[in-house]
């Protein structure tokens, strides 16, 4: 009996707590598209900043580079920083003074930006007056998703935050792996280790149920909980994107199927829960491990991204099996990583069967 | 005589690590028996219990439980085995009627009536949330749990705890099991409780098996400590008397270490005027001493 008593006891005893959690993922996962109008908004303010800033480009190899820009009232002084990344985290001083432009000579190949700060009077915090480059872009997150660390994580791909689709596949999942994850995590530790440290395993195993029917209802209560969370969380964002009339942009299918990608990673997640949990036998021990053991996945992932020679990281990486992205930007659902996910799942729940089996039950 | 045997239990032998937890245990429990397991705390008593329920793995040796093997056919045994834990916990925020009746399908057993006339008996109302129960009522669930999908062996790792007009209620209803063909098998630190209610009896230390013995014969062996104190003088010699291992005097007390006859002596003993009188049962570590030496024993009985 896969879905049995056992299973309808444990949402009889927990559904409120799952009832809260599902509506926190409404309302983050609804609120997550409401907010993107807003988001995209001053994005496109921030990009039109950077006009106000006038970068001149000298006609030939070698010549001065000329960088003016508005003058701002009460500033006292304006800084000038560069760098050779949009995200300007290794910039550097250029100048710092009172003029309004400065011109400097043109004596690198690549590309360079820079950042161009009002010291205002009586604040100690400059303000940001604009950003310029020495070649033309439209979109800086574009461009940064094409810098090689997150080249990898995109898979190549060139995806633009100005687009709901591109803030969806990023932000929303950024997030969501963490709180779903965590959650199943949790769940999956505590429905067993809190049978064992509330001492309700004496009882059960003196009801004609074998281990191996226990472990198998409370896996299908957890997959029932993992479907539960990722319908709501579909419900939500499809909700959330069809009040911004965003729709045509990402189909409620796409945005159903990418999350539905997440169930036998969350499964894994789970039967590993399961079998920390009866290995160990305590709510604290199992969920740490387990906790560790996503952001583990996780990890595996991004250093797996960085360099060709450590891609083999990514390959053992459950994250490298439920792309959201090639769902959400590209329309296509990896069939073989979702079946990939399901049988590690199901492998991982009969080693923890043969491990309950083996081991006593403490009093 | 030919006996059904329920529980075998042969060489059994359960390490925790270093802990002795068993150790070469031999003990059958016959059918509709009440079969009391008296040993001290850490004795070994759960241990034994919890591996012929394939709680825990045994270190060596075999467990037959209805002919079927502990281990291997677990289930099948659970079947048609009522048990109440040393301690268990249950599962909280549902009425006690709902935590029961969840147990009961978990059984297959259909029936609620069983489960209804044992609470009303144990006075525990079922419409009580678990996790608002005394700990006396706790028990009354176990209790009821292990009795309530009519098992053919009860197993009860001390069952005692409820106050005393319940605990006897209790006992009431384990001989009603009794007679229904029913196997009862029992632990207790308690010599006086397996007395009351039990057969026979399995002395258990260390892991290891003492003695098993009829209860009759055991209150033979042991037998039960007189203290009296009289107004009149008298002479020990008056109690001289069959049935007397030992008599000692103190302080005008005379205190009898009594076998059987015990009739003939209290009427002797009524032959006076008595001030204060005492009779007790021997302490289980009186007992060990017993059967450990088989030296007469202190008689200071302090129950």
């Amino acid at each position: 009996m896969m879905f049995g008593r056992i299973a309808c006891m444990e949402l009889r005893t927990g559904w409120k707590g799952l009832l809260i959690f599902g509506l926190l993922v409404i309302i983050v996962s609804a609120g997550m598209p409401l907010i993107f109008p807003t988001y995209r908004n001053s994005l496109i303010e921030e990009l039109e900043g950077a006009s106000k800033v006038n970068l001149e480009l000298p006609n030939e190899q070698g010549g001065n580079i000329t960088l003016s820009w508005e003058p701002l009232e009460n500033a006292t002084s304006y800084m000038v920083l560069e760098d050779n990344r949009s995200s300007m985290v290794m910039a550097k001083l250029k100048y710092m003074g009172n003029e309004t432009s400065i011109t400097f000579e043109k004596d690198f190949e690549e590309k360079r930006y820079y950042a161009v700060m009002a010291v205002l009077n009586g604040t100690s915090d400059p303000v940001l007056i604009g950003i310029a480059a020495t070649e033309k872009s439209e979109d800086p997150f574009q461009e940064l998703m094409q810098n090689p660390a997150y080249a990898g994580l995109t898979g190549g791909r060139s995806i633009s935050m100005l687009e709901v689709k591109g803030f969806i596949a990023l932000e929303f999942f950024s997030w969501w792996w963490m709180l779903a994850g965590l959650f199943i995590a949790y769940l999956s530790v505590s429905v067993i280790a809190s049978d064992f440290e509330n001492k309700r395993m004496d009882v059960m195993f003196s009801t004609p149920i074998s281990r191996r029917r226990y472990l198998v209802e409370k896996f299908s209560t957890m997959s029932v909980i993992a479907l539960f969370i990722v319908l709501v969380a579909s419900a939500g964002l499809a909700g959330g994107l069809t009040s911004i009339n965003a729709l045509n942009e990402i189909s409620a299918e796409a945005v159903f199927l990418s999350l539905i990608g997440c169930l036998p990673f969350l499964m894994v997640i789970a039967a590993v829960g399961m079998l920390t949990a009866v290995f160990f036998q305590k709510v604290r021990v199992g969920m740490g491990i387990t906790f560790a053991f996503v952001f583990a996945e996780f990890f595996l992932y991004t250093f797996g991204s960085f360099s060709k020679n450590l891609e083999w990281m990514k390959t053992i990486s459950l994250f490298n099996y439920w792309d959201y992205l090639a769902v959400i930007i590209d329309g296509l659902f990896k069939t073989v990583d979702f079946i990939v996910l399901t049988i590690l799942a199901i492998v991982l729940l009969i080693i923890g069967i043969w491990v309950f089996e083996k081991k006593d039950i403490p009093t | 005589m030919n006996q059904e045997n329920v529980i075998e239990i042969k060489n059994l032998t359960k390490m925790y690590g270093n802990h002795v937890g068993a150790k070469n245990l031999n003990l059958t429990v016959h059918k509709g028996e009440i079969m009391g397991f008296l040993g001290p705390n850490g004795a070994g008593k759960t241990t034994t219990i919890r591996c012929c329920l394939a709680l825990i793995a045994k270190t060596a040796g075999e467990i037959t439980i209805f002919g079927l093997d502990s281990h291997r056919d677990a289930v099948a045994i659970r079947k048609k085995t009522g048990y109440l834990p040393g301690d268990f916990g249950l599962i909280p925020s549902v009425k006690v009627k709902s935590y029961l009746k969840y147990l009961l399908s978990l059984s297959e057993y259909n029936s609620t009536k069983k489960m209804e006339s044992l609470a009303e008996r144990l006075q525990l109302d079922l419409d009580r949330k678990t996790n608002e129960l005394s700990k006396g009522n706790k028990l009354k669930v176990g209790i009821v749990q292990s009795l309530m999908a009519d098992p053919d062996l009860i197993i009860l790792d001390e069952p005692s705890g409820l106050d005393p007009l319940m605990q006897q209620e209790f006992y009431h209803i384990l001989r009603e099991e009794k007679k229904q063909g029913k196997t009862v098998f029992m632990s207790s630190h308690n010599l006086a409780e397996v007395e009351s209610v039990c057969d026979r009896v399995a002395i258990i230390r260390m892991g290891q098996l003492i003695v098993v013995e009829d209860i009759q014969v055991l209150q033979e062996k042991t037998g039960k400590v007189l203290e009296v104190e009289f107004r009149d003088s008298v002479t020990i010699d008056e109690f001289k008397l069959e049935g007397v291992s030992e008599i000692r005097q103190n302080n005008g007390r005379f205190i009898l270490t009594i076998h059987k006859n015990l009739d003939n002596i209290i009427k002797a003993v009524s032959n006076h005027r008595i001030l204060n009188m005492n009779l007790k049962t021997y302490s289980l570590e009186q007992l060990f001493l017993k059967y450990y030496t088989e030296e007469k024993v202190d008689e200071r009985g302090d129950g």
